[in-house]
C-alpha cells in the first residue's frame, strides 16, 4: 500500500486479526476444546482474557484452562457460543436446550464465564 | 350532539406527573396504565420481552429453565447468592413462587424480597424471609396478610434499609413496635396503615437512619409525628392524604431541616400547619393540594429558597398576599390549578423565569394576564384548561418555543387564537376540547408535525378538516368526538399508526367501514366508538389488534355475546369491554 491506511481503516483491520483463528478451552479433566475466538468472545470473561494487551497468558498462548468445569459442562458452553453468534445474526430461532439435570451446574459456569 | 358528552379530567394531579409532563391525561388512558401490573397475563408480559434482536444470556436461559423446572428443586442455598437471588427474582417476576418453592429459598443470603402485590404472602413466608438474616437489605410485602407476628420474625435482619409494608391492613399498633430494632432502615413505607397511631408512631423515633418515609393515608396518624421529630436526616417525607393531620401535627416538622421534599396533600391544615415548615431551607418540594390553607401561608413559604416544585391546587388562594410568590426564582413547577386567582396574580409571575410546569386550571384569569406569561421561555407545559383565556391573550404565548404541552379546553380560544400557536413546534400534546374550534383552526396547526397527543373532543371538525390529521404522523393519541365524522374522515386516520388511543366516539354516522378502516392500527390499546352505528357484523375486523386492552361500544349495534367472541378467540390483551 503506498499511502498509510487512515486510522479508522487499521483499527477495523486490527480487531479482525483480533477474532481471528481459534482458541483451546480445556475442561476439568483435560479434555479440549478448540472453538473460534469469535465464538469464545461470546463469553465476557473469555473476552477480557483474550483482548487484554499482555495482561493474561491466556492471550499469547491461545489457550484457557478451567479446573472447575466439567468436560460435559464445557461441551454445553461451547455450544451456546455459537447458539449465540447465529442467533444473534437472526439464522437461529430455535431454544436453546437445557437438560434439567444440568441446569444449576450450567448455570454457575455461565456466571463466572459472564455469559 | 358531542357538545353533550364534554368532561372533565381526572381530580387531583399528582405533583410528580405535572413534573415530568405526562401526556396520557384522558382519565380512561390512565386508568389503563396502572392496570399494567402483575395481575396482566403472561402474553403481555412475554410480549415486553426484548424482541428477537437481545440474545438471552446463558445464565438468563438457565434461569428460566429452573423456573420452568421449579418443583424439582428445594434447596438453592448452594448457589452464590446472585444466582439464588436472580432465580428468586425470576419466580416473582412470573407469579411462579408459593410456598412450597419459597421453602427452597431458605438460608440463601438473598438481599432483596420484593413481594409487593403478590398473592397469597402471609405469616408462613416470613420465616423464610426472615433466613436470609444479616443478608437481608430490602424487603416488600405490601398488600400482603403479614400479621404482627409475621412482621415479628423480622427482628433479628437488623442490617435491612428498605421495608415496605404497604396496605398491610392485618398489621396492629402493636406489631409496630418491631420496627424500632430495625435502626438501619433508611427508607420505611407504610402506606394505609391504621397502626400507625400516636401510640404505634413511638417506633419510629429509634429509626434514626431514616431518610425516605411513606405514611400516605394513615387514617389514625394524628398525635403520632411528635416521634418523627429527632428523625434529622428525613429528606422525603410523605403524608398525602393523611385527613386527619392538623396544625398541632405540623410542628413537630420544624426541626427536620433536611427535609426535601412534603407531601400534605389533603391534610387538614390552615396556612398556621405552614407556618412551622419556615425553616426548612433545603425543600425542594412542597405538596399542599386540597389544604384550607390561604394566599397568607405564602409568606412563610417565600422564604423557602430551595423550592422548585410548589403544589397550591385546590387550596383557597385569592390574589392578595401573591406577591409572596414573586422571590421563588428556583421554582419549575407551580400548581395553582382551582385557586380564585385573576390576572392580579399572574403579574407576580414574570420573574419566575425557571418555570417549565404551570398550572392555571379553572382560575379567573383572562387574555390580560398571559402578557405575564411572555417571558417564561423555559415553560414545557402549560394548563389553562377552564379559564377565561380567549385568542387575543394566546399572541402572548407565541414565543414560548419550548412549550410541550398545552391544554386550552373549555377557554374561549376560536379559530383565529390558534394561528397565533401554530408556531410552536416543540408542542406534543395539545388539548383542544372546546366547541369553537372548527376545521379552520386545526389546518392553522398542520405545522405541528411533533404532535403525539391531539384532544378535539368536543371541537366540531368535520371530515375535510381530518386532512390535516395527515401531517401528524406521531400522534399516540387522538379525540375527535364531535359529532360530524364520518367513515370518509376516517380515511385520514387510518394510516397514524402510531396510535395507541383513539376516541371516535359520539360521531353518529360511523359504521362497520369505520372499522375496517383502522383494523391495521395495530398500536391500539385503546378503542372508542360509542355511539356510532358500528354492528357484530364488523366486529371481525378488530382481530389484528392484538394490543387492544380496552373496547368501548356503548349503544352501538352490538351485543356483549358476540364481543367476548372475539375477545377470547382473537384479542387476549382485551380486560375493559363495553358493553358487558
Amino acid at each position: 500500500m503506498a499511502a498509510p491506511a487512515p486510522a479508522q481503516h487499521r483499527e477495523a483491520e486490527e480487531e479482525a486479526e483480533e477474532m481471528a483463528g481459534v482458541v483451546k478451552l480445556i475442561s476439568a479433566e483435560g479434555f479440549e476444546f478448540f472453538v473460534d475466538k469469535k465464538a469464545a468472545m461470546v463469553s465476557n470473561t473469555l473476552r477480557n482474557m483474550l483482548t487484554s494487551p499482555g495482561g493474561f497468558a491466556e492471550t499469547r498462548e491461545g489457550e484457557v484452562r478451567f479446573p472447575e468445569i466439567s468436560t460435559a459442562i464445557l461441551e454445553k458452553i461451547c455450544q451456546y457460543f455459537y447458539w449465540s453468534l447465529h442467533y444473534s445474526s437472526g439464522k437461529e430461532t430455535a431454544e436453546f436446550p437445557i437438560e434439567p439435570e444440568i441446569t444449576l451446574e450450567l448455570m454457575m459456569a455461565a456466571n463466572y464465564l459472564d455469559t | 350532539m358531542g357538545s353533550a358528552c364534554s368532561r372533565k379530567r381526572g381530580q387531583l394531579v399528582h405533583e410528580d406527573e405535572l413534573y415530568s409532563v405526562r401526556f396520557s391525561k384522558s382519565g380512561s388512558f390512565k386508568w389503563l396504565l396502572h392496570t399494567l401490573s402483575r395481575s396482566s397475563s403472561d402474553v403481555l408480559r412475554k410480549a415486553q420481552r426484548p424482541g428477537p434482536g437481545h440474545c438471552p444470556s446463558l445464565v438468563e436461559l438457565c434461569v428460566a429453565r429452573v423456573r420452568e423446572d421449579i418443583s424439582r428443586y428445594s434447596d438453592f442455598s448452594m448457589l452464590p447468592r446472585d444466582l439464588s437471588q436472580q432465580i428468586f427474582n425470576e419466580l416473582v417476576e412470573w407469579s411462579y413462587l408459593t410456598e412450597e418453592s419459597l421453602e427452597a429459598f431458605r438460608d440463601c443470603a438473598l438481599q432483596d424480597i420484593c413481594l409487593e402485590e403478590y398473592p397469597g404472602v402471609k405469616d408462613a413466608w416470613m420465616e423464610v424471609v426472615a433466613s436470609q438474616g444479616q443478608s437481608l437489605l430490602s424487603v416488600d410485602i405490601s398488600c400482603s396478610d403479614v400479621t404482627d407476628s409475621g412482621l415479628d420474625v423480622l427482628k433479628d435482619c437488623s442490617n435491612m434499609q428498605s421495608l415496605a409494608c404497604n396496605y398491610c391492613d392485618q398489621i396492629s399498633e402493636h406489631g409496630l413496635k418491631t420496627l424500632s430494632g430495625l435502626s438501619n432502615l433508611t427508607s420505611l413505607s407504610l402506606k394505609k396503615c391504621a397502626a400507625v397511631t400516636a401510640e404505634g408512631a413511638k417506633a419510629f423515633a429509634d429509626l434514626v437512619n431514616l431518610v425516605n418515609l411513606d405514611l400516605e393515608r394513615c387514617p389514625k396518624i394524628h398525635g403520632g409525628l411528635v416521634h418523627l421529630k429527632g428523625l434529622r436526616k428525613l429528606e422525603t417525607l410523605n403524608m398525602r392524604y393523611c385527613n386527619c393531620i392538623t396544625d398541632s401535627d405540623m410542628k413537630y416538622l420544624s426541626d427536620l431541616t433536611n427535609l426535601r421534599e412534603l407531601q400534605l396533600s389533603c391534610c387538614k391544615i390552615s396556612d398556621i400547619g405552614v407556618s412551622y415548615l419556615k425553616g426548612l431551607s433545603k425543600l425542594a418540594h412542597l405538596n399542599l393540594e386540597g389544604c384550607a390553607v390561604t394566599a397568607a401561608c405564602l409568606e412563610a413559604i417565600s422564604g423557602l429558597a430551595s423550592l422548585i416544585l410548589l403544589n397550591l391546587n385546590r387550596c383557597g388562594i385569592y390574589d392578595e398576599g401573591c406577591e409572596n410568590l414573586e422571590g421563588l426564582v428556583k421554582l419549575k413547577v407551580l400548581n395553582l390549578g382551582f385557586n380564585h386567582i385573576t390576572d392580579a396574580c399572574l403579574v407576580h409571575l414574570k420573574e419566575l423565569v425557571s418555570l417549565e410546569c404551570l398550572n392555571l386550571d379553572s382560575c379567573k384569569i383572562g387574555d390580560e394576564g398571559l402578557l405575564h406569561l411572555k417571558g417564561l421561555l423555559q415553560l414545557r407545559s402549560l394548563e389553562l384548561s377552564d379559564t377565561e383565556v380567549g385568542s387575543n391573550g394566546l399572541r402572548h404565548l407565541s414565543g414560548l418555543r419550548n412549550l410541550q404541552s398545552m391544554n386550552l379546553s373549555f377557554t374561549l380560544v376560536t379559530d383565529i387564537g390558534l394561528k397565533k400557536v401554530a408556531g410552536l413546534n416543540s408542542l406534543k400534546s395539545l388539548n383542544l376540547d372546546n366547541r369553537q374550534i372548527t376545521d379552520n383552526g386545526l389546518a392553522a396547526l398542520a405545522g405541528l408535525t411533533g404532535l403525539t397527543h391531539l384532544d378535539l373532543f368536543g371541537a366540531r371538525i368535520t371530515d375535510s378538516g381530518t386532512n390535516c390529521l395527515r401531517y401528524f404522523k406521531e400522534l399516540q393519541s387522538l379525540e375527535l368526538c364531535g359529532g360530524l365524522i364520518t367513515d370518509a374522515g376516517v380515511k385520514n386516520i387510518k394510516d397514524l399508526k402510531a396510535l395507541t388511543l383513539l376516541n371516535l366516539s359520539q360521531n353518529g354516522n360511523l359504521t362497520d367501514r369505520t372499522l375496517e378502516l383502522i383494523s391495521g392500527l395495530t398500536a391500539l390499546v385503546s378503542l372508542n366508538l360509542s355511539n356510532t352505528r358500528v354492528s357484530n357484523a364488523g366486529l371481525h375486523h378488530l382481530k389484528l389488534l392484538q394490543n387492544l386492552r380496552s373496547l368501548s361500544l356503548d349503544s352501538c349495534k352490538v351485543t356483549a355475546s358476540e364481543i367476548k367472541k372475539i375477545q377470547l378467540a382473537s384479542l387476549p390483551n382485551l380486560i375493559s369491554v363495553r358493553p358487558e
